[in-house]
Order: C-alpha cells, then structure tokens, then sequence
C-alpha cells in the first residue's frame, strides 16, 4: 500500500474574511451586505467598492447558483492533490445577485456552463470546512 | 512622453531549464550584455529597473556588485507579468522627468530551477484571496488562467482548435529563433494529442517556465541618435487595473483589463491597432493571446479564436503576432522578452523572422488577469 498523501492547506483567514469561513463551519455560505447601499459584495473586505461605506452585515443566503466556469486539473501541482487528480473546480455565480462569483470543488457530475448546483459544508477538521458544490434539479 | 525617450540596447542570456547560477549572475550578465549593445559604460548607469515576486536578487545588491555608486532612480516592483511593461513605462517617466539618464530594466528569474511560479507550498502573505482558492487544489497559473479559457470558450463558442492555432503558429516563427527552446514545428493534431494539464488547457498552451535574464537600455532619445544601434522610440506606455482572484467589480473573465485601457493607450500613441506591423501579446497561455487580440482591438469581441486560426498573426500574415515564438516557444523571462523582440523587429535585426518594414510594434503585459493590475508599450523605429 503507497504511503497517504500529504495534508491539504486548510482555510487561512484574515481580518477581514473570519466570519466567512466561521459561517460554512455552521453550515452557511455568508457574505457582506453593505450598511450603506444594500449591496452583496464578494470577497469579504472591510469596505463597500460601491459606496466606500465600512458598515456591513453577514447574512446567510440559499446557497444556490450556477456554474459559470470550470476546469478539471490533471496534473499534480503538489503532492497533496496526488489522488485527487482528475478533479474539477468549478466558478458559480450565486442565484441572489450575478455578480458574487465563488470557486469550489464539483462533485457528483461533470461540470458544463450552466449547471445547477447547491453549496454543500465539508468539515475538514473541528476547526474548518470548505464550500462544495453538488448539482442539484431545482 | 511621447517619443521622448528611447530604448538603445538590448540583451538576453542563455534561457534554459537549469541556469546553474544565481540570479545576481544571470542579471548582471544581461545588463553588461545590455549596456555592450548599446555602446555605454557600466559606469554611466544612474537608474535600475525591476519587477519581482520575492524571487530575485535585491535591485540594490545588483547596484553594489555593478559598481554603481550612486543610483540615482531605482524602482523594485513586486508583481509578476502584468506589471513587465510598466518597468519600461516608469523608466521612461523617470527619464522624461529628468530624473535619471541612463536606467537598465532587467528581469532576472530562475522560474524553473528554483521559483516556479505558482510558489507551491508557499503562499504570498499579502495575498489574501488564495485562502479562497488553495484549499480546493486550485492554486497554480494554469488553472486561474484556465478558468478565464473556459469562460470565453462558453459566452463565445471559442474552440480548443482556435486554441491550438496560437500554440502551432507560435512554434512556426520559433523556428527562426535561435534563443527559442523549442524549435519543432508541430502541427494542429500534436497541440490535440498533447496531454491536459488542466482542462481547457493541453501542454502546448502553456508557457515554458524558463531560467533566464533580459535586459534593455534606456536614455533620451536625442542621445540615443549618437548611440550605437538605430534607436527604438517609446511612443506610449500605459497602467491599467484588472480582475482580482473573485472580486465582484469584475466579474466576467472572459474579456480582459486591457479592454478597458487600449483606448488610452492608442490615445496617447495618436495610433490605432491598424497602424501596428508586430504585435508581441503576453502568452503565458495561448488563451491571452486570443483575448487580448479581441481587448486590443485587432478584432471584434469574441472573435479572437477565428482570427488566430485565420492565419493573420502568422509571419507574412496581416498581423504577425509572437514573432519569437512567444513564452510558449522561445521562453517565459515574465514579459521583458516580448520587449526585447519588439526593439530587435523595429531595429530591423530580428533575421529570417523579420516582419519586413516594421515601424510599429505593441507589446503588452498580461492582460490583469489574478494581479488586478496590467500595462502596454508602443514602440516606434527611430530614426
């Protein structure tokens, strides 16, 4: 039997993105909605692009989008990936607002434009997950 | 700006997998080789010019072992390619201003031996949105750039044969490169039948991670008249933002940052895209090399894939583009190398790749994407 692969990076937060990744360990996917104009802004950062207001709320949303686009890896990059390859990641815009565009892994089909799909809570750890994807028919 | 300053020598080492030597080496071989070309003494270099990613030797070390007592203008930009052409474009504000005289810009990388690109196992520590991508195995250059590919390929039907066009074209003029580490012709059927790395993307699309160093000479263009070798004028040279990792101010990959600064670009060149004779497009993947033909304006949106499969960036065609072969043929030295072939084009000595007549060239930096941030030259023959 060939020896386990190395550990994979786990999430490394900072200031700014802690609520996030506290949130997907919950079981939610959460991002800022701006105190000053309303609007959902990805990645987390500690002000509006739109208004420059620093007032923000996490708010937990459905969780659901589609891929927009993907590619499947094939070579090993690092050894931790080593019996994962081929493996597809996928870029989803999220069903509440066009623009907020997260990357994860696809799992459960091959990925193509427009596929449904649904986050999906993967504890890694007693400290981290990270966001799946999955499709889904609805 | 405007034709004020000039670029007066050029030079390359040897690029290979394994250089066997430092970067310090590498660097200062270039720029002596440089400062050769253009008929100018070590001593008389008042300015340095770098980009780097924790990577290379210290600008300042380089000045020390070059016996440059007293440098007057410096500049170590930390980035990667897209900022290769801002290098030239601060060099020459630096000298326009009075600032500096005579500055070498350089690139020394041993982007193979040593630091490939990518860092595995070492993130950057100011960059905070790889925490969103690196858990996923989705960490390295081919997969961000991959992921710009796919989007294109989905909104404007962009095939992998239009692809493959880039990398057989680019291998066709790396033919008369003797610099190019690879030098076989290959055909559309090899470029299909080489392996994924990652989907969209085969072997052939991606660069050659390379150890190498270039160099190039700049000073004003009156004196560059009295120089050695027939003067490259720097018409434009431009800056421009672009995609971050995710942000949300840009969220369609699919055209690039350089949509958005060409028409500044042409603007202060008093130049369209039908006055360029050779263009050198950033190609650490055959994917920018399409987008860019679109974002600069060669072609409309979208069709990119059908213009490079047309033929027209082949040599003789209308716009030979990548006449060394590109980073995907001759080497990736992380965007100076296109520089430096554009001067050899426009000083008429680039040999049985010659683009006959050429007067204007573009050279552009990669197009913003992962960096949030690109840059472009124009270059015009002087007299």
């Amino acid at each position: 039997m060939s020896e386990a692969a190395p550990a994979k990076p786990l999430p490394f937060p900072d200031r700014d993105s802690q609520p996030f990744w506290e949130g997907l360990r919950a079981g939610e996917l959460r991002v800022q909605r701006c105190g000053g104009c309303g609007a959902l802004r990805w990645p987390p950062r500690a002000l509006c692009h739109r208004c420059r207001s620093f007032e923000h709320e996490w708010i937990a949303l459905s969780g659901r989008g589609r891929v927009v686009s993907h590619v499947r890896t094939h070579q090993v990059f690092a050894p931790a990936w080593r019996d994962d390859v081929p493996y597809e990641v996928v870029t989803v815009a999220l069903d509440e607002q066009e623009d907020l565009q997260l990357v994860g892994r696809l799992e459960g089909a091959r990925a193509e434009g427009g596929l449904p799909v649904r986050a999906r809570f993967v504890q890694v750890d007693p400290e981290h997950a990270l966001l799946h994807w999955e499709p889904t028919q609805d | 700006m405007r034709d004020r300053v000039a670029i007066a020598g050029i030079a390359w080492t040897e690029l290979s997998k394994n250089s066997g030597v430092s970067t310090l080496t590498l660097a200062a071989r270039a720029i002596l080789a440089a400062l050769e070309d253009a008929g100018l003494r070590p001593d008389e270099v008042d300015g340095l010019a770098t980009h780097r990613v924790g990577d290379s030797v210290l600008p300042p070390i380089l000045a020390h072992s070059l016996g440059i007592r007293d440098l007057r203008w410096h500049l170590d930009l930390f980035s990667g390619g897209s900022v290769s052409h801002a290098v030239v474009g601060q060099a020459a504000l630096a000298i326009a201003a009075g600032v500096a005289d005579t500055v070498v810009c350089y690139r020394a990388i041993n982007a193979r031996s040593e630091f490939r690109m990518g860092g595995i196992g070492r993130p950057l520590v100011d960059a905070v949105e790889t925490q969103y991508q690196a858990p996923y195995g989705h960490f390295v250059p081919p997969q961000q750039f991959a992921m710009a590919a796919r989007a294109h390929m989905l909104r404007y039907g962009t095939t992998h044969e239009q692809l493959g066009a880039v990398a057989v074209t680019q291998r066709a003029h790396a033919v008369h490169n003797e610099r190019a580490q690879q030098r076989k012709p290959i055909t559309l059927d090899d470029y299909l039948a080489s392996r994924w790395v990652v989907e969209p993307f085969r072997l052939f699309d991606c660069c050659l991670e390379t150890d190498g160093a270039v160099a190039l000479v700049l000073v004003r263009a009156e004196r560059a008249r009295d120089l050695r070798r027939r003067p490259v004028l720097i018409r434009a040279a431009t800056w421009g933002s672009g995609h971050t990792l995710y942000a949300n101010q840009q969220p369609d990959p699919s055209t690039s940052a350089a949509a958005a600064m060409a028409p500044r670009l042409w603007s202060q060149a008093g130049l369209g895209p039908e006055d360029v004779d050779v263009a050198e497009l950033y190609d650490c993947f055959t994917y920018t090399v399409l987008v860019q033909l679109e974002d600069y304006g060669f072609c409309r949106k979208g069709e990119g894939g059908p213009f490079a499969a047309s033929g027209a960036t082949r040599l003789g065609g209308s716009l030979p583009v990548n006449t060394h072969g590109g980073f995907l043929c001759e080497g990736y030295v992380h965007g100076l190398n296109h520089v430096c072939e554009a001067v050899s084009q426009l000083r008429g000595d680039a040999g049985a790749r010659q683009v006959e007549g050429a007067e204007i060239a573009l050279s552009t930096s990669q197009p913003g994407y992962v960096s949030g941030a690109t840059s472009a030259l124009v270059l015009r023959r002087g007299p």
